[in-house]
Order: structure tokens, then sequence, then C-alpha cells
């Protein structure tokens, strides 16, 4: 999970220690060259690819990871 | 007969796009910003009056004159573009007379993009296997710049104009140097994900066409300029180019840890690096060439294999070609340089 957290913060430029579930993404760089990355880095973390408009649409982490947990079946 | 990569050349149009042109544009984005994201600096950009056509018939001529190759002997050229100067006649034909070649020989243009080196560099093997050429002329220019709306960031960025020209020899069954074998792929149903949208016969321009957009990463650009969604793309390469790869080395016996270099088409850093890392290439087997030039289509390929060439010709050194993009179309190959 610190890996995909710090994946994340490498991408929207902001600190690791700042990267929470409650994250607002809408107050982040949250644009389609992040949503392009974070498909890579899921794939690097999980192993899956998630749909890129989906992606697009969350509006926190958490929302991220339940995206990656519904591809990933949990 | 077996075929060689004898010579690779290269040409770029004067006219360069720098981040600090780009940052002044796009004002969310730095121009550090956008290098660490791309792994570009400068792109060149084709002229007004500077067509695919110039481009490639320049890097012939560059062939011609930094290798001392005649002209003469060229027995077919392929000439592989997605921005040809005429619907018709086939452009191939004008850089034919352009470049002084035989008028026994044969000239044709290809249409395909990312993976259109790999694709023609197939077709030559194949024109000198087959006993009809000992030399074939593989140009490769895009001018996708003349595509791109000014202001769609998402596209700018990436890419550059260039022109690339790669000699192929017929070479006998004792060489080290040799073309290697090939697997290709296509998927139309990602045509969508990396188009123009109008111009051809599908859809004409028009007043409605041209109405230009804001799409929510508050990029503008219309239906006549080129459009990519760039998590589709991601996400096709990602599962993509890995498979091609996983069914060359099934079909040759060769893996991945023993060729000496993988080239990439040059899309940009980020897709490059999640690629490197996924197929667990060290970075010193992964060569680049973004920084200057950007991501110039069919020329990419041909462009790091010039560097390589350089430094390996004749070495019998190996390496693998992965051509993936706008289509779907993608193709891999082997070549001992």
């Amino acid at each position: 999970m610190s890996q995909f957290f710090d994946g994340l913060a490498e991408i929207l430029e902001i600190s690791p220690a700042d990267v929470t579930a409650e994250l607002d993404l809408t107050q982040q760089a949250w644009d389609s060259l992040a949503v392009v990355s974070a498909i890579a880095l899921i794939d690097e973390c999980f192993g899956i690819t998630v749909d890129g408009a989906a992606l697009a649409k969350c509006a926190t982490v958490q929302q991220v990871q339940d995206l990656v947990d519904a591809k990933l079946g949990k | 007969m077996l075929s060689k990569i004898s010579e690779v050349s290269s040409f770029f149009p004067k006219n360069r796009l720098t981040n600090e042109d780009l940052a002044a544009l796009f004002e969310d984005w730095s121009a550090d910003k956008i290098f660490k994201k791309t792994g570009i600096r400068e792109r060149a950009i084709a002229g007004p009056e500077e067509t695919a056509g110039d481009l490639a018939a320049s890097a012939g001529e560059k062939l011609f004159a930094e290798h001392s190759i005649e002209p003469q002997s060229v027995d077919f050229l392929i000439f592989c573009t997605q921005s040809p100067d005429y619907f018709l006649p086939t452009t191939a034909c004008l850089i034919h007379r352009r470049l002084g070649l035989r008028a026994s020989s044969g000239a044709i243009d290809v249409n395909q993009g990312c993976s259109g080196f790999v694709y023609s560099l197939s077709l030559a093997k194949g024109l000198i296997a087959s006993g009809s050429a000992k030399r074939v002329l593989i140009l490769t220019a895009d001018t996708y710049s003349k595509y791109i709306h000014p202001r769609d960031k998402s596209v700018r960025t990436l890419f550059g104009d260039a022109g690339a020209a790669v000699l192929v020899d017929a070479v006998s069954a004792d060489s080290a140097s040799r073309v290697g074998s090939f697997v290709f792929g296509t998927d139309g149903a990602g045509a969508c994900n990396l188009i123009v949208p109008t111009g051809g016969a599908r859809t004409a321009r028009s007043a409605a066409s041209g109405v230009e957009v804001h799409d929510e990463s508050g990029n503008i650009r219309s239906g006549d300029n080129l459009y990519m969604n760039g998590s589709e793309i991601m996400s096709f390469t990602l599962g993509t180019v890995p498979s091609a790869i996983r069914e060359l080395e099934a079909q040759t016996g060769y893996s991945l840890q023993a060729c000496d270099y993988v080239v990439m088409h040059q899309a940009n850093a980020f897709m490059l690096e999640a690629l490197r890392k996924k197929l667990s290439i060290p970075p010193e087997k992964f060569p680049m060439r973004l920084e200057f030039c950007g991501n110039t289509v069919s020329s990419t390929i041909p462009l790091v294999l010039e560097g390589l060439m350089r430094e390996h010709a004749g070495s019998g050194k190996l390496a693998v070609l992965v051509g993936f993009g706008v289509g779907y179309s993608w193709a891999a190959c082997h070549v001992w340089l």
C-alpha cells in the first residue's frame, strides 16, 4: 500500500505524508496526465488495468482504492 | 537472401518548440514540469510549407551523403507516413524523383504510425527474401504538428516532426548483422483513441467540424485536430507491449534478458518508464532519444537505431524493436546490428 501512496504523492507532487484515503483529489493536480500516470502506477502496484474515465472521476484516494478493489474482486 | 540494416540517417526541421514556449501558453505547467513528465525539452516542428515528403527526402539525401550511397543502387523505396503530401499521387513517387532513384525501382507509401517502421522493415525483409530487391530504402516522416491544435497540451507537449532514412541490404546467411523474426498485432477497436476525425472520406472537413471545443482538462481542439485519449493509450500499451514481447520470445527462443538492447517506440518518458519497469529491463539496455525531438511517430525507432548503429554496426548485438500505438497497431522484431 505504501508503494501506491508514495507513487500517488509523486504524481500529485505532494508529500507522501499528505496522501490519505480522504485526500480530496479535486483540490489536487488530478489532471489527464496524472490519471495516465496513475494507470501505470496501479498496473505496477496491483497488476491490473483500471478504466481511465472512471479513474478521472474519482474525487478521493478512497474512491481510487475502491476502483482498484472492485477490479481485484475484493 | 537474409537482410540487414546497413545505414541510418535522420533529418529535423529547423523550427524548435521548447518547454519555455509551452509554459508561456499553458499557465499551470512550468517548463521543468513538462520535462519531468514527458522527458522532452524541445521538439522540431515543420515549417508551414514543409511537408513529411520534404523531411523524408532530406533524410534520404543525408543518408546518401553521409554514407556514400549511390541513389541508383536502390531497388525499392518504402515511405511510411500518416501525413502524406497529397491524397494522390503516392508521396513515395515524388520522393523517388527528388532522390534520383532508378526508373526501374519500386516506390510505395505505407500508412502506419508508431508501429510503422517495424512494419516497413518487415516489408523490406520480404522484398529481399523473395528476391524482388537487394537494396531497400525505408523513409519515415510525419508532421503531426500540422494536425495539433496549438492549445491542446495533451499532444502538443509530446509530438515533434522528423524524418529518418534506413537502408536495408541483402546479406548472405553467415552475416552477423541481420533482420530476424517479426510478430504483428492489430485492434481497430482502438481507432477512436488516437485519431484525426475529419479530412478523409469518412467525414469531410466542414464549418461544423472546425468548431473548437474545450475539454475537461482545459485543452482546446476541433474535429479537424489530432485527438488522443491518453489513459486508453496507456492501458493498451501496458497490456499489449509485454504480450508482443512474450510472443516474440516464444517464437524465437531468445529471452528478453538475452537481448543487448530493447528499442521501444519513443512515445514519452512516463510510458517508457512504466514499460521498462514492467518488463524489468535495466536502463543501460533501454536506449532513449526523446529529449530534443519529442515523439516523432514512425521515426522514433530509426532515431534510436541511428545512435546504436554508430556504436555497434557490424557487431551482431541483438536489439528488440517494438512499435505500438495509433490503429491500434503493433509489431516487434529482432535485429542483429
